[in-house]
């Protein structure tokens, strides 16, 4: 049989998803209007710790239009803890031993669920409204009902909520320290989890080192922030109790699952809609209260519930992401090799343990050499609870923030050493031949760390060659000579891409010959339709419109996992295709059987199966689909009806991207301002299925690392009071503070999976603060700045490091 | 509950009479009371730009303006840009470079290129900057939306030289 011709895949194809919304014609979570909807609005907390001591919600009920107003005490029966053996069973993590849930049953004190939890943790989970404490500003403590939005907002202000104040504890450390305020009595404790990683022989590469080197990194807050807001429509019948929840999330499966635990509804009575996604990068990847909430006061009112998050309450309440601190020791032996890196860590998880609350821990812990060899590690890592809003995955979860401290370190060790930074991380990078490479570590949910597939030196020499490093050098030495002050930021990065544990696709064709795939993965701007109708059009080799691709709705697709961790092109591509061409190979059989031939004598061409050597001699799809079906009985023996297969691709293992971004800016030392003069990235998400959209995925990627390095910031005072709720207090990057970025793909295939397909979604986000920060401490170092944060690097506080360190400081 | 204000705006060429609370906003009027949803609030306090309509001819926040504010004016939203079965030059140009992902910036980001490109049909590269500087995208990371604009300006020079 002859292999599909190449026809979509690896092509610039246009994407198929944008006509409809380019025309306002999409249909988003607040675009949904259903008869008889009745809006919530939640009354959230002003103080970052206190306990309530008393709620009353009379006066708000009294105003005209208002149809409830609950706290915790009204629904404290009606939402189950989750069991934590049933989160284990939802992402087929079967490693959970068995006292360990019995364990965290006994101090689960809510319904939200943490599913990335480590085995010594000791979880608390969040309630979905505050249970006579507050934790951080912005925690739902009351949920109003009323029958027009505005009204709702109204009577947020009659609800009269009585609190005594405590002690706030905002500082990380401090958090994690002895005597600190405590957010959660009963563990005693604010750390809850503490992930190791050790490989080989830390201690005895230490003792033997030529060289050691220790720093401190801190990783500053700032937040996924997509366009959309979350939001939830709920539609429950209170006599079936059946439940549709549409809501803005990337993992409408997992929703499913665990809001039939909240709510003790089978998942077979209720339907999770995930229509268009305004952007996820991680925000969505959390159950969050309001997904518990609606459906629950939609039950209650035998109504339909809407919530809109608005901007301000998004700042506060959605999860937040990277803020950790990290100190590093790396050691270095006569010859210039990387020979152990140690480290203790610690993660800022806000005042809940979320849905995937220990995942950037977890990974930073298991990735922080990145391509480098080190064969000796260690890493201590605690996620710590504060009285800020609960942190979470944000594109690259871990990797930004190992990818910064990695490469600020091999830049402050080649510096000392007076070797090129080029040069030493060249040598110290596995190769190809090496690879695979068990790196001895585990990612919580994921699995072993073991390097598939790459080339990390050549990606490296590429991305010098195509950003002119060596021509840098004199540009930078002539520029210097007239006082301006270029720098050059490297930064590689090994990113675990591609994760299963499996994606589910279902293929069939009908009587015309069209094709409809059902993904388990669903898009939040991604282009999902247009990938996967790709690869299932070049696997019949048919037109890309005869594809339809439905998603992101539990009564459509019966199972998925959804779109997080690089996974989607991937994993959940590989399962469309593999579906496909399971249908493939029944309608050849099938059309043996027909024409009475030898299946060995056919071949797919075209979409169709035709006889090798007579041309004309052949059954289209839409024919084959036809015979196949009930009514048309002839089939081969043991064949069941109907063109119509299901698959689910099992990933053997994590798939590892990788890249090299560099970074040039100038550095106005007069005034504090940086300029990115240039921005190149070479980067190897094994096959591309289509480089328009991969483009596209690290242009966005790169700009969402440099937001966090140049201007975005969660800023929180002494008393836990956040102070950047709006988009004037917390920049966004705009087109006129981007550089152009220039791509080029090093396209080497995966064996892990079947069309070589690693992950591209999230690798701009994990490189862009390491080439941005390694670049501006370049252009500064002849004045002696050396940084250790990640910014953000805004023209004052360059000012406040050029002065610090032009005063020895 | 003060009294709501009889108003008439014509949007995307039909008139609509309506019935509106005075703090209702003219984005609420058109998304809840006329069904013209392609008008997206993502901040409402100004900033991101999804929201933006043509009012009179000019790009407003729709989030900023009060439905009684538009009463007597004509509004055009992204849902009037199309030409029957024909994508808007602007809304191709944005196919064409993969200006979009997830689509909920866009409808503000093509009414203020279908703006500046009226005003200003052949606008210099930082003219350009400045006008996509008053939208927020997360997604695209900006450089293909800056390719569209350039395109859009293009294809729309091209168009008028034909006409």
């Amino acid at each position: 049989m002859t292999a599909a011709r190449p026809k979509y895949v690896g092509n610039a194809v246009k994407r198929r998803e944008d006509a409809r919304l380019l025309r306002g014609r999409g249909r988003f979570v607040a675009d949904i209007k259903l008869p008889g909807m009745v809006y919530m609005a939640l009354v959230r907390s002003p103080m970052a710790h206190a306990r309530i001591t008393g709620i009353d919600t009379s006066r708000a009920l009294a105003q005209r239009g208002v149809l409830a107003a609950i706290s915790y005490d009204d629904i404290r029966g009606e939402v189950e803890p989750l069991p934590l053996a049933e989160r284990g069973e939802v992402l087929g993590d079967t490693d959970v031993p068995a006292d360990h849930v019995t364990a965290q049953q006994s101090t689960a004190i809510g319904p939200i669920a943490c599913i990335d939890l480590m085995p010594d943790s000791t979880a608390v989970l969040q309630t979905v409204l505050a249970d006579g404490k507050v934790r951080y500003v912005g925690e739902p403590v009351v949920a109003v009902v009323a029958t027009d939005p505005y009204l709702a907002e109204d009577a947020l202000e009659l609800v009269d909520v009585d609190y005594e104040p405590l002690e706030p504890v905002v500082d990380l450390l401090a958090a994690a320290g002895d005597g600190a305020p405590l957010l959660y009595d009963e563990l005693g404790t604010n750390v809850f989890t503490t992930v190791r990683q050790e490989v080989g022989d830390v201690d005895a590469a230490f003792a033997a080192a030529d060289r050691t080197y220790a720093e401190t990194f801190r990783i500053h807050r700032y937040a996924p922030v997509p366009m959309e807001t979350r939001g939830v429509v709920a539609d429950a019948d209170p006599v079936d109790r059946r439940v549709t929840l549409y809501s803005s999330t990337q993992f409408p499966h997992l929703a499913r699952g665990f809001l039939a635990s909240s709510l003790s509804i089978p998942e077979s009575r209720i339907r999770v809609v995930a229509p268009d996604v305004g952007g996820g990068f991680g925000a969505k990847c959390e159950f969050y209260p309001e997904e518990v909430l609606a459906p629950l006061l939609s039950l209650r009112l035998g109504r339909p519930v809407k919530w809109i998050e608005d901007r301000r309450e998004h700042m506060i309440s959605s999860t937040h992401a990277r803020e950790q601190i990290h100190e590093i020791e790396a050691a270095v032996d006569a010859d210039g090799m990387v020979t152990a890196v140690r480290a203790r860590s610690h993660t800022n998880n806000g005042a809940a343990a979320s849905t995937l609350a220990i995942t950037p821990t977890s990974i930073f812990s298991a990735m922080l050499r990145g391509p480098y060899r080190i064969p000796h590690y260690r890493v201590e890592a605690k996620a710590v609870f504060t009285n800020k809003t609960p942190l979470a995955v944000y594109r690259g979860a871990g990797h930004p923030q190992a990818a910064f401290c990695m490469e600020r370190m091999m830049d402050i060790i080649a510096r000392d050493l007076g070797v090129d930074r080029a040069e030493f991380r060249r040598r110290n990078m596995l190769t190809s031949a090496e690879l695979p490479s068990d790196r001895g570590t585990e990612i919580v949910l994921a699995g072993k760390v073991v390097y598939d597939s790459g080339d990390y030196p050549r990606c490296l020499d590429m991305a010098l060659e195509l950003m002119d490093y060596e021509g840098f050098q004199r540009e930078q030495e002539a520029a210097r000579a007239q006082g301006r002050h270029l720098g050059l930021g490297i930064c590689a990065y090994v990113e675990e891409t591609a994760i299963g544990p499996y994606e589910t696709a279902t293929v069939r064709v009908d009587a015309a010959g069209k094709v409809t795939v059902i993904t388990g993965s669903c898009p939040q701007g991604q282009g999902h339709v247009t990938a996967f109708s790709q690869l299932v059009a070049d696997e019949f080799e048919i037109d890309l419109e005869d594809v339809t691709v439905l998603y992101g709705d539990t009564d459509v697709v019966a199972d998925g996992v959804g779109t997080f961790a690089s996974r989607s092109g991937a994993i959940g591509g590989a399962a469309a295709r593999q579906a496909a061409s399971k249908v493939r190979m029944k309608a050849m059989e099938l059309a043996a059987h027909i024409l009475e031939i030898d299946p060995g004598d056919l071949e797919w061409t075209d979409g169709g199966a035709s006889v090798k050597g007579v041309p004309g001699r052949r059954l289209t799809l839409g024919e084959l689909a036809t015979r196949a079906t009930a009514w048309n009985t002839d089939l081969p023996e043991g064949m069941s009806f109907n063109l119509d297969e299901t698959h689910h691709h099992q990933a053997p293992g994590i798939a590892f991207g990788n890249a090299t971004h560099i970074a040039v800016v100038e550095v106005d030392v007069r005034t504090g301002k940086v300029d990115i003069l240039r921005y190149g990235v070479v980067h190897d998400c094994g096959t591309v299925i289509n480089p328009l959209i991969v483009d596209g995925q690290v242009h966005g990627g790169v700009v969402q690392g440099l937001g966090g390095t140049m201007l975005e910031e969660l800023v929180y005072d002494d008393e836990g009071q956040p102070l950047s709720t709006s988009f004037a207090d917390y920049l966004l990057p705009t087109a006129a503070e981007v550089p152009h970025i220039v791509t080029q793909h090093l396209e080497i295939p995966t064996p892990l999976n079947p069309y070589g397909m690693k992950g591209a979604g999230e690798g701009g986000a994990v490189g862009s603060p390491g080439a941005l920060v390694n670049a501006i401490d370049d252009a500064l170092s002849p004045l002696g700045v050396r940084l250790t944060t990640d910014g953000p690097y805004s023209p004052s506080r360059v000012l406040e490091l050029i002065d610090a360190a032009r005063n020895g400081r | 509950m003060s009294r709501k204000h009889a108003i008439q705006v014509q949007v995307n060429g039909e008139v609509h009479d309506a019935l509106v609370a005075p703090r209702l906003l003219l984005a609420d009027l058109l998304r809840e009371e006329l069904d013209l949803t392609g008008t997206h609030l993502g901040c409402e306090h100004g900033v991101c730009g999804a929201c933006t309509v043509l009012v009179d001819g000019r790009p407003v926040r729709a989030c900023l303006m009060f439905a009684v504010q538009a009463d007597g004016c004509d509004i055009q939203t992204v849902e009037g840009l199309a030409r029957d079965t024909e994508l808007h030059p602007v809304q191709q140009a944005f196919n064409d470079n993969h200006g979009m992902q997830c689509g909920f910036c866009t409808p503000g980001f093509l009414i203020s290129t279908v703006a500046l490109l009226e005003a200003n049909p052949e606008p210099t590269e930082d003219e350009v900057l400045d006008m996509l500087g008053g939208h927020l995208c997360r997604c695209t990371g900006y450089q293909n939306i800056v390719a569209s604009v350039r395109q859009a300006a293009v294809d729309l020079r091209r168009e008028g030289s034909q006409a």
